[in-house]
């Protein structure tokens, strides 16, 4: 797509937030629910899954790791978690806000082939509640009869008061731009965003959900952790999702040198912060976002996500300039950056 | 024995005030409606007054007092607080004459309390033949009255109609207006001659107040549909934001369908079954939008003779739902529901039930509910006349505008619902078009005339 002015963040109305700690809380659209602006993600991860009934589950080493992961990011003032019971993870997130739970938003998204009102009602039954409770849409021009009687199902639990806020989460902008018109009570909608996938940026979708009130969740804010792909400085031990994905390792493509370089001069113009944290800012900084949501599965990725939030919440012209030698260097590569069955974020958002 | 003259006057008022209280209790204490849940020596003091019988009731003189209702805190006053000479002004409006004892203009709360009217020591000191005073000249009158009423209502008893009703126009001779005597000769008119067009009367149940027929046919269909008797009641609960707050509505007797459409029912009118489940012609009717249901009941009334079929307002639902009673308790809802819990065929996929699992069940294979209606809770949610719009219910506010655009409320739960999405003040909101497979209807009608066509 064309290069375009960026959206003006300005012409958006900025999200109620506060600061508390280290932590940034954002308003939810017009709901009651305040997240950290730092929200833990679905993924788990994929070195230690075993395959189980319903999908590929962590194993007792990898579980335990999650579970040290989401405890520190509660310390550190997360209080937004994602599950996705395909990973095998409802129980043991159950388990490990039990003891926080007044202080800990749980989200939930529905699974196939359950019937949502029943899978509703044994989150709602494990959880106590649900703050947060989405459907996922597949990817077409609008929304399918079958998930308008599924949001139907949403909003009555809602009223019931099993549900804080319902949503959606998809990868496609047309599905969310019928959503938008097609489901009422909509609260929020999780969407790829991140600097390269930032399509939403130059469309009519961002101004219309904050008019209506609903709220925005950056899902994919490292595109599904490949943007540590593009970093030529990346520090050993840093892990994207795909290992065989490393560009600097593999001989996926020839790197332009040029461009390889412009990315590595900026990179070194800001020695405290990588590749990905400035993308994570890029995501931070964005005012109508009310949370990024990477997924986190080692210790390191934890702490670096926190520690981009630990500054002010506009880009310097460092990480502007680096972000932009690293949308070229992706630009240069073609789709080849992201693992096979992620192409498609380049292409329904790439900018 | 001045004294004891005094003193036996006043046992005597004492006696006729609740005498008359009691008479009067049940039918006033109704019109009194909310006041009555906090004012009680008021209402109390007012249901003894004559001001009753003239059908001056609270809001009368304090205005309707919306605000004041709703604020539980008491921190909003009555839109009208009469005193001195407002007061005055208010019985002027009426008594005309001025006061019909002593002819007396204004201070008329110098010798008359503002919701009983009477003082005994002010009638105490009436001077001259105590006798000829018009409080025991109305309670000569209405000890006659009575005892008429009495006999009216033996005869009524008797089944004798035609006599019942000559002694109920004797009575409202002496009290011409009397709600009770005039109701009781509509009751006698009804029994005289029970037809209705468009409906052929089912069994010998007749309702004891209005002399309507409980159950009746729509001609020439098999719809049955049931007496919803006329009241007030609390609609609203304070479960739910949308149901808030609890106020109380007034229902004009009307008749609503036994069960919900069912798919035979709809396609015999139609020609058409929209339905998601067939396996039934008894089922429910489902997938159908609001101009559907519209669509529908057009047909029906161009078939019916008569017409008027129509859907019930989402008051009346509730009304027909709650049965002159509250809430089924949570162990009881199976007796009288299908929803989640039970309207599933027990799949050996039970880890991921899939919604095939769950279905619509024949019309009234559960119990009814006190009034007769089948299936009020559960199986298909049903779609009502009303726009969805915040309590206060007012008929009159547009919200039955046919024609006006907005979600209509839909009541009562599906078959693939929860428990607590059964109960019968929670309001859902839905787009006209919606065709969801739990989506269905139930027909309504007012009480027709006998000379309607």
């Amino acid at each position: 797509m064309a290069a375009a002015p960026v959206l003006p963040a300005a012409a958006i109305e900025p999200v109620k937030e506060f600061r508390r700690g280290g932590m940034v809380y954002r308003q939810l659209g017009n709901s009651e629910l305040y997240l950290s602006l730092l929200s833990f993600g679905s993924h788990t991860d994929p070195a230690y899954k075993v395959a189980a009934k319903h999908g590929r589950v962590l194993n007792p080493e990898g579980q335990e790791r999650r579970d040290r992961q989401l405890a520190r990011s509660f310390d550190l003032g997360v209080n937004m978690v994602d599950t996705y019971e395909n990973n095998g993870q409802w129980e043991p997130v159950a388990r490990v806000v039990k003891p926080r739970r007044d202080k800990v938003l749980v989200s939930v998204c529905r699974q196939f082939p359950m019937f949502v009102g029943e899978n509703i009602d044994r989150a709602a039954k494990l959880y106590g509640h649900v703050d947060l409770y989405r459907i996922y849409l597949a990817a077409g021009k609008s929304v399918r009869p079958k998930d308008l009687e599924d949001w139907d199902v949403l909003r009555k639990a809602k009223k019931a008061g099993k549900l804080r806020t319902i949503g959606i989460s998809t990868h496609s902008e047309a599905v969310m731009m019928s959503a938008l018109e097609e489901f009422e009570d909509l609260d929020y909608v999780m969407f790829p965003y991140n600097f390269i996938h930032a399509r939403t940026d130059y469309t009519d979708f961002i101004p219309a959900a904050r008019k209506r009130g609903v709220g925005l969740i950056a899902i994919k804010p490292l595109s599904a952790g490949s943007i540590v792909n593009l970093d030529p400085l990346a520090l050993p031990g840093t892990k994207p999702e795909n290992h065989n994905m490393r560009l600097y390792r593999d001989n996926h493509r020839p790197l332009p040198p040029a461009v390889v370089s412009e990315l590595t001069k900026s990179l070194k113009r800001m020695p405290d912060e990588t590749l990905c944290q400035a993308a994570l800012r890029f995501v931070y900084t964005r005012p109508f976002m009310a949370a990024a949501m990477p997924g986190m599965f080692d210790d390191y990725m934890v702490e670096d996500n926190y520690q981009a939030l630990q500054r002010s919440l506009t880009l310097d012209s460092d990480e502007q300039s680096t972000l932009k030698a690293a949308r070229k260097l992706a630009d240069a590569m073609g789709p080849g950056w992201l693992p096979p069955h992620y192409r498609w974020l380049d292409r329904e958002f790439r900018a | 024995m001045n004294r004891n003259g005094t003193l036996i006057s006043r046992v005597i008022l004492l006696a006729l005030c609740v005498f008359i209280a009691q008479a009067l209790a049940q039918s006033d204490i109704k019109q009194a409606g909310v006041c009555s849940r906090c004012h009680v020596v008021s209402v109390l003091e007012w249901q003894i007054s004559a001001h009753v019988e003239a059908g001056t009731n609270c809001q009368a003189c304090h205005g309707p007092s919306a605000a004041h209702v709703a604020n539980e805190r008491n921190e909003v006053s009555p839109d009208r607080l009469p005193r001195g000479k407002a007061a005055d002004g208010l019985c002027s409006s009426c008594h005309t004459q001025g006061c019909p004892s002593t002819k007396q203009t204004s201070d008329c709360t110098t010798c008359h309390n503002q919701h009983s009217l009477t003082k005994p020591q002010q009638i105490q000191s009436f001077e001259g033949d105590r006798s000829n005073h018009p409080i025991h000249q109305e309670v000569a009158r209405l000890a006659k009255f009575r005892e008429m009423i009495e006999r009216a209502e033996a005869l009524a008893a008797e089944k004798d109609w035609a006599a019942a009703k000559g002694v109920f126009e004797e009575a409202l001779q002496l009290r011409p207006g009397d709600a009770n005597a005039l109701q009781r000769i509509a009751f006698c008119e009804r029994r005289l001659s029970p037809e209705m067009p468009g409906f052929e009367i089912v069994g010998e149940e007749y309702d004891d107040v209005t002399g309507l027929p409980f159950e009746v046919k729509v001609a020439g269909t098999d719809i049955v549909m049931r007496l919803a008797p006329g009241g007030d009641f609390d609609i609203g609960t304070e479960d739910f934001k949308e149901s808030q707050p609890v106020h109380t509505v007034t229902i004009q007797p009307f008749y609503l369908g036994k069960f919900e459409v069912t798919q035979a029912e709809w396609e015999a009118v139609t020609d058409a079954n929209p339905s998601e489940h067939k396996d039934d012609s008894r089922l429910p009717v489902e997938r159908v939008s609001w101009p559907d249901a519209k669509d529908f009941l057009s047909k029906l009334n161009q078939r019916v003779a008569s017409h008027g079929f129509r859907l019930p307002t989402e008051a009346e639902w509730e009304y027909a739902a709650r049965a002159g009673g509250g809430l089924f308790k949570g162990f009881e809802l199976a007796r009288y529901a299908w929803y989640r819990e039970n309207s599933g065929s027990s799949s050996p996929d039970v880890d991921f039930r899939k919604i095939d699992t769950f279905s619509t069940h024949p019309v009234g294979e559960k119990e009814s509910n006190r009034w007769g209606f089948h299936d009020m809770h559960g199986n298909v949610w049903e779609w009502t006349s009303s726009l969805l719009k915040p309590y206060f219910y007012d008929s009159s506010d547009g919200r039955e505008l046919p024609d006006a655009g907005g979600h209509r409320v839909m009541r009562g739960g599906g078959y693939a619902d929860m428990a607590d999405l059964l109960h019968p003040a929670i309001r859902h909101g839905e787009r006209p078009t919606r065709q969801y497979r739990w989506n269905g209807l139930r027909i309504a009608r007012d009480v027709p005339a006998a000379n309607d066509q």
